[in-house]
């Protein structure tokens, strides 16, 4: 398989098991029989409750974490080895980053350890500063940069090495919106750039907004993955959409709408939101645990 | 292709300058934390013991001087080897700088390599202002005493080139001499050897205070060592038993004493460069070996 054939990611059936301690034999199931394929260009939405699995299915696709079972690749490469580094960006969680260096500081930081010349980090240093509207605080240390700021300036350090596929936990936490909407606008800008991105989030109106495909994991399970068309039709449903209908016609709606002089924009499938897919697969499982603990 | 067994273990040449990158940014994250401050204690410490103690004989007040320089020296790099170790690994997991900097393609032993150099340029940088302020005013009092010295015996009329040759040798003696050098250089191997220990230390431990205490006590152990090593090996109680648990000691806890060459400097007691050889080599064996391990159990740790 050449280069270019290669998925962006290939998750193949990873399970992981941490080991509980003083406790010979067993452990704690965190992921379990997880397989995710993206290509590239796609941008994909990993959601799930509080401890579902997301972050350690993402750690064992970086390679920071082992998987029991199972394996997983980058365009082709290991997880776990050096080379596949040179592909993939990442964006924790809530990052700090050294709170001495500045964000231009930071920059050549991370380009340094990614192996770029000075010229090479000086023009993407710029580039990078100007993406993510940042060029005003460049010389600002990061302490006193707002939450938003530091996660414009992890997407930024993410990108610095142009990976081709951005990996982001939580990319918008505990920003306020307007800083959340610039980072949604920055995430689509380098999808429209070719690059692949991974995230998980806790904002599934986001999620929706931007996401190709999403997968919804429970209890370190992916019990749903599709695109957002397959996954919020509703299929025992029929929706029909109306321009310019009467209030005679809405009346007898029911029976009369193939046969009034109306034209009719769309009839498919009425949409679910994925917030409301998301709770019903939250509810359906508390059900199914306090029938467990019932029986 | 996609056979995954463990994180971290693609072997790839070291990248020194990767290495350089971290270390660099360990060193100035640690001087960020004001660490320098130290070094006004120091030459308080100095002034005092170079100018208020006049009362000794000039002999006693060099070697107090000496005393107290190095037994700062070999505490504060003892702390800034310990405690700078002891933080470095846990706060960058606090803050997720790792994960940033691990999903780099920065190999784990490079990560560690460069965090180990930051605090070794930390210790070695300091240890390099404590010894040139201390050299300074060594010398200062020195020359001061060497003129009193001679004023006296001028004014006792005892001014023979003999009694000059012989004050003069006494003092210089006493004074500044390259040996000084060799044992703040020694201070810096026992710090460093110090150092890696702490880092082999915070790639397991579950606490920064689990690494300083453990790090503390192998200190204390460590200059005890030797001791018991004799005890056992020499006295009545050398059955295999007691050998075995004493080898066990000796490759588990590096013996400290060996680093010792303060006192004998403090007395005026020349320095071998066969023994500054040994000592060194000594050391590079224990940083080796400690780093090794550390990067074994790094390498398959879980983030």
């Amino acid at each position: 398989m050449t280069e270019a054939e290669n998925p962006a990611i290939s998750i193949n059936g990873i399970s992981k098991i941490f080991p509980l301690p003083f406790r010979k034999g067993k452990g704690l199931l965190a992921v379990d029989n997880v397989s995710i394929r993206l290509e590239p260009g796609e941008i994909y939405g990993l959601i799930g409750p509080n401890g579902s699995g997301k972050s350690t299915t993402m750690k064992i696709l970086l390679g920071l974490v082992t998987p029991t079972h199972g394996t997983s690749t980058i365009f082709g490469k290991a997880s776990h080895a050096v080379e596949s580094k040179h592909e993939v960006g990442f964006l924790p969680e809530n990052p700090y980053f050294y709170k001495h260096l500045t964000g231009a500081e930071t920059l050549r930081f991370y380009g340094r350890l990614c192996g770029l010349s000075h010229t090479q980090i000086r023009e993407r240093t710029e580039e990078l500063l100007d993406l993510v509207e940042l060029q005003g605080a460049r010389d600002r240390r990061l302490g006193g940069y707002s939450k938003g700021m530091l996660q414009r300036i992890g997407l930024a350090q993410a990108l610095i090495h142009r990976p081709k596929l951005l990996v982001l936990d939580e990319p918008t936490a505990g920003v306020d919106p307007v800083g959340s909407r610039q980072i949604r606008d920055l995430i689509l800008k380098l999808s429209e750039e070719g690059i692949t991105v991974f995230l998980c989030s806790h904002l599934l109106e986001q999620v929706q907004e931007i996401c190709h495909r999403v997968g919804i994991i429970f209890r370190g399970k992916l019990v749903r993955e599709g695109t957002l068309e397959e996954l919020i039709s509703v299929e025992d449903q029929t929706e029909i959409i109306l321009r310019n209908a009467s209030p005679h016609l809405l009346d007898q709606l029911r029976s009369l709408v193939a046969s009034e002089q109306t034209e009719t924009i769309r009839i498919g499938k009425p949409r679910t939101t994925l917030e409301r897919l998301f709770l019903d697969h939250a509810a359906s499982d508390r059900r199914q645990n306090e029938e467990k603990s019932l029986s | 292709m996609e056979a995954h067994a463990s994180t971290g273990n693609t072997y790839h040449a070291l990248s020194p300058a990767r290495i350089w990158v971290l270390a660099t940014s360990t060193l100035t994250q640690l001087v960020r934390m004001k660490v320098f401050y130290f070094l006004i204690i120091f030459i308080a410490l100095l002034f005092g013991a170079g100018f208020l103690f006049i009362s000794l004989s000039f002999e006693q007040e060099l070697k107090l001087l000496k005393d107290i320089a190095f037994g700062a020296m070999s505490l504060f790099s003892l702390i800034f080897a310990i405690v700078g170790t002891a933080i470095l690994i846990p706060k960058d997991v606090e803050d997720r700088t790792l994960y940033t900097i691990l999903s780099k393609p920065v190999p784990r032993r490079e990560y560690l390599a460069g965090k180990l150099l930051g605090v070794l340029l930390l210790v070695g940088i300091s240890l390099l202002a404590m010894d040139v302020i201390f050299t300074a005013i060594l010398y200062l009092r020195q020359n001061i005493i060497l003129t009193n010295q001679l004023g006296i015996l001028d004014a006792k009329e005892i001014a023979t080139p003999e009694n000059i040759e012989n004050v003069t040798a006494i003092i210089k003696n006493q004074g500044v001499r390259w040996e000084l050098q060799a044992a703040v250089f020694s201070i810096f191997l026992k710090a460093a050897v110090l150092a890696s220990i702490c880092m082999l230390l915070s790639t397991f431990a579950t606490s920064t205070m689990f690494t300083i205490i453990v790090g503390f006590a192998i200190f204390f152990i460590g200059h005890g060592q030797s001791l018991a090593r004799e005890y056992f090996l020499q006295g009545t109680f050398s059955s295999p038993v007691e050998k075995l648990i004493t080898v066990f000691l000796a490759i588990l806890f590096p013996d400290l004493q060996l680093f010792n060459l303060t006192d004998g400097v403090v007395s005026g007691e020349p320095v071998p460069i066969e023994l500054l050889l040994k000592i060194t080599a000594i050391a590079a064996l224990y940083l080796v070996i400690y780093n090794v391990v550390a990067i074994l159990i790094f390498s398959e740790k879980e983030l």
